[in-house]
Order: C-alpha cells, then structure tokens, then sequence
C-alpha cells in the first residue's frame, strides 16, 4: 500500500501533467488572435509551460527520493541480506605512483629526510616571491601556472615548499645541525595533454641546509640516493641549468642502470639541482654568509615510466582498471 | 638553434674531437639535443665550368659541355674531356662556374625525405644524354627560388673542386637545447657560443675588434632623425643607421654566408635582409631594416621620427607576412611618428617593407623588454629567430656595434648617420668574491690564479689580491650579479663532473607519521582486493553540479586548458564516480576503488599565511552490479580499517553539510562517522539522481575520511591489548526476535555490555537478519565465542551468561 506522502505525489504529477496538457491545448487559439497579440500571448504561455514543466521534473525527483526506503546504518548486512565480503587479495592493487614515492621516501628517510608533503594549493608567495623569482619572471605568466580568481595556485613545483621548510627546520641550524627534508607532492603546469605531457603530476624535493655542505655533497647524496634506488653502483654526470632558486644550477643524470637494460655511455637526465640561491635563504631568515644548501627535483611519474616501460603518461589519472590491476600486490 | 662546428671553429681553435667537443658542450654549456653529421651530404657534387651552353629551338633546354677537372669516372666524355649535360636554367650560359651534381649523387636538398633524389643519367627529347645535373641553389639546400642554376664564384672556385671545400660543407651541426640558455643571451650567437667553447677548453677567447666599438666609424652627414621613447623599460636602448644607396649590388654568385644562414636554419630572402639575419646569427642582435622612404611617407613627415611606445589595446598593424595582428597593450610598437610600423622585436609592417625599390634604409638595432615580448611571442604566435633571441634580454652593449658591422658590410649601401637613445654607456658590474668562499661552497680546491684564469678566458677583467678576486663583468653577460654567480662560471667552466661526489654523514630520520599512515591505508585496502586510483585535482563544473555541489565552494581556476580542468574538487569520491562507468563497461562488475588525495574548499578558509586549507583525504569506491545495496559491503571495509587502525567509532545518522559538500549521498542511507565527538566523514549510497548522471547501478556506494584526523586518533593509541585465554573457549548461537525498526548496533551493544560485566573474553559475530513477509519483528542471529581467563567455563556458567543474554529485550 503507498504511504501517504508517495500517493500525494503521484497525484501532485498527474495534476501537473494534466495542467500540461491542458496549457498545450491552448496554443491552438492561438491563430484566432489578431498578430499583434500573438507574440504576447505565446510568450506568456511559453513561460507557463516552463514553470509546469520544473515543477514535474522537481516533484518527480522527489518521488525518486521518496521510494527509497531507509536502512539501519548500524546492522553489517540487509535484512534477509547476506553479509558482506572482502574482494580476493589477488583483485587488489597499489597505485605505481604512490608505491613508487613511498619507495623513495623510505630510502630518503634511511638517509636521514624527514618527509614532508607539498600543498597542492598555495600562493605567489611561496611559488616565486620566496624562490628569487623577477617579478616579471615568464614562469608567472598564465601560460605556463594556474591560477584561481583569488590568484592562489596549484604548484607547478615541490619548491613551493622550500621557504616554509627552511622557516619550519631552521632552528636545526642554530642546534648544529643539518637541514634535510625531502617534499612529495603532486603538482601542476597548464600543458595540453598528450602522450608525453601530463598537466597534472607527482615530484619530489629535497632540501638540505648546513654550515659546511658542499656542491660536491649534493653529488653525493644524489649519486647514494640512486645507486639505493637502482641497486648498483653508479656513473654520474651533470649539465648546467637554468633555475631562480638555485646558483649554480645543474641538471642530474646517472648512466642507465642494468635495471632498464641501459648500455654504457646512455645517461639518463632524472632531476634538476644546485646551491640553492642566497636570496631564499635569507628570505627564510637564513644567513647566507654563515650556512650554504642545496636542493633539487625530479619526476616521480618517470622514474614509474622508465621501470615499468609505459609509453603513455595519461594512464596515471586515468583511475582505469585496466591498468591499475597491472600493479597487483 | 642550429650551430654549425665549421663556424664556430673560426672564432675557437678546437683541438679536440667533434665527440669529445659534443660531450664537453653537454656537460659545460647546454645539452646538445642532435648531432647532424652534413659530411656526406655533398659528396660528389662539383664546381664545374660551363665551356658551351647552347639552346635547342623550341624548348627551355640547353645543350652544355662542361668541365668537372676530370674528377668522376665511368662517365662519357667528349673529345676534348667535356661532360655532356642538359640545363632548363635560364641563366646558363657559357663560361660560368656551376654546381654540378653528378651521376649517383644525391640532391641535398632531399637528404632528409623519405626518398631521397638520386641523380642518374637521362635521355631528353628522346636523343640528349644528360649526365648528372646543374644544381639551383635551391636544389643544394641553399634556399631561393627556383629560377636559375647557382652560379659560383670563379675567383674561388676551379673545375673538379668540390662543393664541400669552397663552401666548408663538411660540417657538423649541434641541435642546441635552447632552454635552458634562458638567461644566457650571449650564447644565442655564434662568437657568445664559440667563447664558452673556449672557456671551456682553458683557452682565451678573443672577442672581434667590431663587437667591442663604441662609437660610429664612418662619416656622418648632417641629417635629422628623431628617437622617442615613451618607457625605457620597454627598449633600454635603440640604435638606428640611416644608409644611402652607394654603388651597384653586383653579387651574383652563391656566397659563403648564404650556405651559414641555411645551415642554421634559416633562408634567404634579399641582400639586405639576409644581412641582418647573418648578423643576428653571429652575434644574438637582432636587426630590423625599414625603407626610409616608406617610413617618411607613412609618418607624413620630412624628417624620420621614430616613437617607441606601448600598443594601445585594439591597435591594429599588417606585418611583413601580410596578416593583421590585433594589438594588446603589452605588445611595443616602433612608429613612424606614431602611426605603426612594426611589432617590436617580433615582426616588421608591410607598410615600411624592403623591396625592389628601397633605396634608402633606416636599420634598427635595439633591446625590448623580454617580458613585454614573451607575451607578445605568446598573444600571436610569433616564434622567429630574432624574437627567441630578444626574449633572452639580449644586452644594450651590443647594439651599437652590430649596427655599425651592418653599415660596413650593408650591399649597395653606405651609412650616413647614427642616431642612439643612450647617451652613457652603463658602467660595467664589478663582483668580488672570496676564493675560499668559493671553494667552501663548491667542495674545490681552486686556487685564486686559477679561478682568475677560468674568467679571463671568457674576457672577464679580474684582478686578485690575496683571497680576493675581483672580476669585471662584460657587458654581455647580464647574468652576472653576485658571487655565487662567478662561483657557477669557475665550478662549471672547469667542470663540475670534476668535483667528486662525497656523502655527508647523516642519521636516519622517522618516517613522516602521515606518509607511514597511508602506506598503511594501501597495504590494508589493496589486501582486501581494492584498486587504489588517482585522478586530477581539477574538475569540471557539471561534476559538482551533478552531485549537487555548490561551485562557489570550489576554487575556480581561470586559466584552465580546458573546462574539464575549471574547478579544484571539494571531495575525492564524485571523481571516483565520474570514473566507474568506464571501468563497468569495461566489463568489471564488482570493484572497490579508493584514493588518497588533498582537497580544498573555499568554506575551509586560509591559515596563518593567508594561504587555502586543505584537507588529506581518503575515499572509496564500492560497485557491485549484481546488488541494489552497497551500504553494507562498504561499511565492511569501513569497520575492518577503524578496527586496523584501533580506532573507536560510531556511526550516527546523516546530517547534510551545510556547504553541500556532502550533497550527493542519499541521506537514508548513509551514516556520519564519529569517534567520541570527531567527525571522520561519511558513508553511504549515493542518490539515485546523481547515480542516473553517471550511469551507475542502484546503491552504488562510498565512504569519504579525513586522514589527518584519522592519523590524530590513531597516533592516540596503541593497538588494541590481544587477550586470550589458555583454557577452552565455547561457542554459542542465539537468534533474537526483535520489532522490525530495531537498530542492529544497539542490540550488539546491549550483548556487550552483558558480557563485558561477565569478565569474559568474549567475540561476537552477526550471523544473519531475517524478516519474515508479513511480519513485524526480524529474527537477528549472532554467534559467541568466549572463555574465561581462569579457569574452563562450567555448563552451569554457560546456561548463566546465555539466559543473560538471551533475556536482552528491545
């Protein structure tokens, strides 16, 4: 038997619908009118039907609502239901992403990195003010950075998190120790997408701060980072690069590991690094004169790509099972 | 950018090889994306003489014989030695030096097609042989149109040379990455890159006499022009050269610079405009000729006056390629007494144009604001070589000079007037560093003369006093401001893959307890066959529409490639549901999804910084087609992870966030999630309406958590004591008949509190709920296992707790 509230609806749309069809009629005095009224007269008949035709959907949707029957949030199963089980261990799986960075992290941690995440939101600021960026810097432009009407961003770099690690951790300096901190973070640059471009991605940072560190330390914390990451001993070779926040700059690259079946003499290009620039210490209250660090970044999404030979980047955020039951635990 | 080694090597003496060199740039300058070995591109073509050249009536052809030095074999010959070919060029004729190329050899120009052209012999009107072919500059990939043979210069070419040792066509070009020059403007000309080669090689570079001029060298006549510019911002400096017609333009043959332009990219167009392009390849100035006449009559003026301004907003202008661009204020303009003339730094008008007719020239030589033309390249596409060149900041010091290098060489030209907006040449940066400094930072062991040394190659005036180095920079390095900017030209002039690598001593650090946290989140889900996903960060605004999110809660981006990207998400979840419809029809029927992400929405306000909360955020996903109910599988999962994480928890009844966050769950059934007075988020089916938007089977269900609190409850304690006792344990059934309305939770929780008083080790499973039709009550059925601590429970202490329980009444 329907509830009361149900019968008032479904009578509630068999008025409207009659009103409808009653108000559909009318459009054939229409031609009986003088033209000048005509247009008057359809307009307001237009608007009629309009509101009838709102009101049936609104009242048919509420009807959908009102068939749906309550259950009792605390029992583990419908009545007369079975109770509920867990999918097979062997259907589940592990974002290659997110293993991957956790890998990472783990060995960041056994080098002494604390980890700290990246917002995937923040500000001017944080994104270029504090990184040495010009004012006028092309990378500020919207070609390359998102925007939101307030001007906030999605950062296009983990580096967004440099200034707040140094403020966070700088009284490890005044305790004689060394700043070290590594920053995964998703992040985002306003690219077309296609095969090889992603405008939506994961990075990692790493930031070190001390008295004494050296441009040759950062190559040996690089070099121990991927002969951890690679299992093997390592070639490494570097290029100049070009960043605000870093002076000198360097691009990274290791000799292929056997790993990805690599040939003595292929390098690979993995992150981009260098001391990092006087004007962001000091923007973090850090005297430049006394204490000197350095920082890089570098993909996660190839690193995944480069091990598990996928050629197509889109299939990261693609959240098809296709693909992610590739990577069963 | 294209730099041919053969044109570097006139300014560097290099005296390693072109590997060793590639490797050397790479690691020292910039990558090198592509080496393109030209050695063999023009193999067996030769300068010949066209001994005789005689037309055949009624066609274009010409009979020629002519002399290759007698350098290829196994081809016929006349009797005097001479090579028959046949030529449709118009300009053949005897006499002439011509490129020829010969039976087997390539066309150049085709070297990179998929087929490349093979000359071979042919037979023309059915009786001519004709052996090999003379080549149109074209046709050797020497640009121009199609209209003669290139004709060559008999002062340096002699019959049976080869094209490749009077034109230095055995070349290697570097396919430079230009990137990451950004801030290297110097480098974008062939002397700025050959003196890093020679930094880079430990040898001292010597800068041309001419690019270091700082004032006119020709007589100047007395003639006005005028330089107005509205904001030195936009063009630091602006250098003009007015030049005259002075003799005639005799050159005729295939010149040398003509085979470098190509080389690097670029192709001819006419003697003057090829000029400025040759010398912007040399030196990274750009150069603009305007028609001086051209100019007078569009300005309506005698005198030419040149007003440098910012473009007004739907300012209009045709340039050189014929289009009309719409202008934007950031775009500069040069204007002829302020009617437009051309797009600063990007592209010249079609009013003030070189043709034919020109015959006074006013050449432009000057900086612009790289920012100004980085939108402009930007705002119309623009992406020449001079415009790349420009948004490098390319230095005011030069710009002098290359005008004036201009005015030398100008065809059929000679300067009578310069005219400069700078009055003082800006005084030259001055750095000091420390030596020790230096080395401290870097991890060297440089000493001050050879630090002194590395900058003096790339001409840097230093002088050393004990640790201190005082470097003069050039003025076309204007990236050079302070010390660790000097400290970057010694580390890597020398090499930085000469410092060896050396790891500081550290500790281990504790795992970040979030990160560790949901490491623990992925291992549990993906154990109990769930796929953990991601997917963006930006949605489209009919995703939150659907779900009955308020858009205005999102953050809105405004620049966005596409609207898919316009809003940030508010939660994870409708994302998960944008994405189930693919995988169902991708014929999985039964699938759980979760990810964890960061959310942000407008209603969660600013932290101290003035910057967005975000919230860590959980979500999960539960289809099963076969069901109209994934209430419960979900709250399976949801209980196995609190219980996991040892965290209390209570589900409530729904209550519709305020701000519509929650909006899409059906609120009959779905739960808050509580612990103690903690909201951990929500459970639930999601509502038929936006289950239909997404082509979704009834019940499909999820539960959304904020991780952070999940991580705070969690940290509070620790895992739950296991008990067990080592004497037997029994297990009993009992089934309660209970009115049909009864929670469920409320009935375990009466059980528990019977047990919890008994001081047993006590677990309860619900075996099933069952509702008659017709009735009223349900039959709820659940089964014990428990024991006592102490001692083997008795059959008397079993019939107590079992009437205990069984008299739980509701």
């Amino acid at each position: 038997m329907p509830s009361v509230v149900e019968k008032k609806t479904s009578d509630q749309i068999a008025e409207l619908k009659a009103a409808l069809k009653a108000l559909n009629q009318e459009y054939s005095k229409m031609k009986d009118l003088p033209a000048e009224e005509r247009g008057d007269f359809g307009r307001k008949l237009n608007e009629k039907k309009q509101k009838i035709m709102a009101e049936i959907a609104a009242a048919e949707e509420a009807a959908l609502e009102q068939d749906v029957k309550p259950l009792d949030i605390t029992a583990p199963c419908a009545i007369n239901g079975e109770l509920p089980k867990f999918l097979t261990a062997d259907e589940g799986s592990q974002h290659p992403l997110m293993t991957e960075l956790d890998r990472v992290m783990a060995i960041y941690q056994s080098m002494g990195f604390d980890v700290v995440e990246s917002q995937q939101l923040d500000d001017e600021y944080h994104m270029f003010d504090s990184l040495n960026f010009a004012k006028a810097h092309p990378a500020r432009d919207n070609f390359d950075t998102f925007r939101t009407e307030e001007g906030y961003i999605p950062p296009a770099h983990t580096s967004t998190m440099q200034n707040r690690i140094l403020k966070a951790y700088k009284h490890k300096l005044a305790e004689g120790e060394a700043i070290a901190v590594a920053v995964p973070g998703r992040v985002y640059r306003n690219e077309d997408l296609d095969a090889t471009h992603e405008h939506t991605f994961y990075q990692c940072e790493g930031v070190y701060v001390s008295k004494t560190c050296t441009l040759g330390n950062m190559l040996g914390i690089l070099r121990e980072f991927f002969e951890k990451y690679y299992g093997q001993k390592l070639n490494i070779r570097t290029q100049p690069g070009f960043f605000p926040f870093t002076e000198p700059s360097l691009e990274f690259m290791i000799e292929k590991p056997e790993a990805l079946a690599g040939k003595k003499g292929e390098f690979l290009e993995m992150l981009g690094c260098g001391m990092i620039h006087p004007n962001v210490l000091k923007e973090a209250g850090i005297d430049p004169e006394e204490y000197h660090g350095f920082a890089w970044g570098g993909g996660i999404d190839r690193l995944v790509m480069l091990k598990r030979k996928l050629s197509d980047v889109r299939y990261f955020e693609s959240a098809k099972l296709d693909f992610l039951k590739e990577f069963a635990c | 950018m294209l730099i041919s080694l053969n044109w570097l090597k006139k300014y560097v003496d290099i005296d390693v090889s072109d590997d060793e060199l590639v490797r050397l740039i790479g690691s020292r300058l910039v990558e090198v994306e592509d080496v393109i070995d030209e050695a063999h591109k023009y193999d067996n073509i030769f300068a010949v003489r066209v001994e005789s050249a005689e037309k055949i009536p009624d066609t274009h052809l010409s009979l020629c014989y002519i002399d290759d030095g007698g350098k290829m074999d196994g081809i016929p010959r006349d009797e005097k030695g001479l090579i028959q070919v046949m030529c449709g060029a118009p300009n053949v004729h005897a006499g002439m030096m011509a490129a020829w190329i010969a039976p087997g050899a390539v066309v150049p120009a085709s070297v990179h097609e998929d087929q490349p052209f093979v000359i071979g012999m042919r037979k023309m009107l059915k009786k001519y042989d004709s052996y090999g072919m003379l080549a149109g500059a074209d046709e050797l990939d020497f640009g121009g149109d199609h209209l003669g043979i290139a004709e060559l210069d008999p002062a340096v070419a002699k019959p049976g040379m080869t094209l490749a040792e009077i034109y230095e066509l055995n070349d290697i070009v570097l396919d430079i990455e230009n990137k990451s020059l950004t801030h290297r403007p110097d480098t974008f000309g062939v002397i700025g890159f050959a003196r890093e080669v020679a930094g880079i090689l430990g040898k001292e570079f010597k800068t041309p006499e001419w690019l270091l001029k700082t004032k006119a060298d020709f007589e100047q006549e007395d003639i006005a022009l005028d330089i107005e510019i509205a904001d030195e911002n936009l063009c630091p400096r602006y250098t003009a050269v007015v030049l005259t017609p002075h003799g005639e333009y005799s050159e005729k043959y295939l010149t040398l610079e003509r085979t470098y332009l190509c080389k690097s990219g670029m192709r001819p167009v006419d003697p003057i405009v090829d000029l400025t392009n040759y010398l912007m390849l040399l030196s990274g100035q750009p150069l603009h000729a305007f028609d001086y006449d051209k100019f007078l009559t569009i300005g309506k003026t005698k005198n030419p006056k040149i007003i440098v301004r910012a473009a007004k907003a739907g300012e209009r202008l045709t340039l050189l390629d014929e289009k009309e661009v719409e202008l934007t204020e950031s775009d500069i303009l040069i204007t002829s007494n302020n009617v437009p003339v051309a797009l600063a730094g990007a592209m010249g008008g079609d009013n003030t144009k070189i043709d034919e007719n020109t015959k006074r020239v006013i050449l432009e030589s000057a900086t612009f604001s790289l920012y100004n033309l980085r939108k402009t390249q930007m705002t119309h596409g623009i992406f020449s070589e001079a415009i790349t060149r420009f948004t490098k900041g390319q230095p005011s010091g030069q710009t002098l000079p290359v005008a004036l290098e201009f005015a030398k060489h100008a065809p059929a030209l000679k300067p009578i007037a310069l005219f400069d907006s700078q009055k003082d040449a800006p005084k030259a940066i001055e750095v000091e560093i420390s030596v020790e400094k230096m080395n401290n930072l870097l991890g060297t062991n440089f000493s001050g003369k050879e630090a002194a040394k590395t900058l003096e190659n790339v001409n840097f005036e230093t002088k050393l006093s004990g640790d201190k180095l005082s470097c003069k920079v050039p003025y076309w390095r204007t990236d050079i401001h302070i010390p660790e900017d000097i400290y970057e030209e010694i580390g890597r002039l020398n090499g930085f893959d000469n410092i060896a690598p050396v790891l500081p001593l550290h500790a281990t650090a504790d795992p970040s307890p979030r990160y560790a946290l949901k490491t623990r989140l992925r291992n549990f889900m993906s154990a109990r066959g769930a796929n953990e996903a991601l997917t963006y960060s930006f949605i489209h605004g009919d995703l939150l529409e659907k779900c009955g999110q308020d858009a205005k809660n999102s953050y809105r981006i405004t620049n966005s490639i596409s609207p898919d990207l316009q809003y940030i998400r508010q939660n994870i979840l409708p994302s998960l549901v944008s994405r189930a419809y693919g995988n169902l029809r991708g014929g999985f029927k039964h699938f759980v999804m979760f990810e964890m992400n960061q959310i942000y929405r407008r209603s969660d306000g600013v932290d101290a910084q003035n910057v967005p909360n975000g919230r860590h955020q959980f979500a999960s996903l539960f289809v099963n087609d076969a069901t109209d109910s994934n209430y419960y599988f979900a709250k399976h999962y949801l209980e196995a992870l609190l219980d996991y994480l040892a965290i209390d928890f209570e589900l409530r009844e729904f209550v519709a966030e305020k701000d519509k966050s929650n909006a899409y769950y059906e609120p009959k059934r779905s739960a808050a999630i509580y612990s103690d007075d903690v909201l951990l988020g929500y459970i639930g089916e999601l509502k038929l309406k936006v289950l239909r938007e997404f082509k979704l089977p009834q019940g499909t269900a999820g539960f959304e958590l904020d991780t952070d609190k999940l991580l705070e409850l969690a940290g509070t304690k620790d895992a739950k004591l296991v008990r067990f006792s080592q004497f037997q344990s029994v297990e009993r059934d009992l089934t309660l008949t209970v009115p049909e309305n009864q929670a469920y939770g409320d009935i375990e929780k009466a059980l528990r509190e019977v047990f919890d008083r008994s001081g047993y080790i006590y677990k309860i499973r619900p075996v099933s709920i069952f509702q008659a039709e017709g009735q009223q009550t349900k039959n709820v059925s659940f089964r014990f296992e428990f024991a006592d601590f102490n001692k083997t429970l008795t059959k008397q202490a079993i019939q107590d707790i079992m009437k205990k329980l069984e008299s739980v009444k509701f």
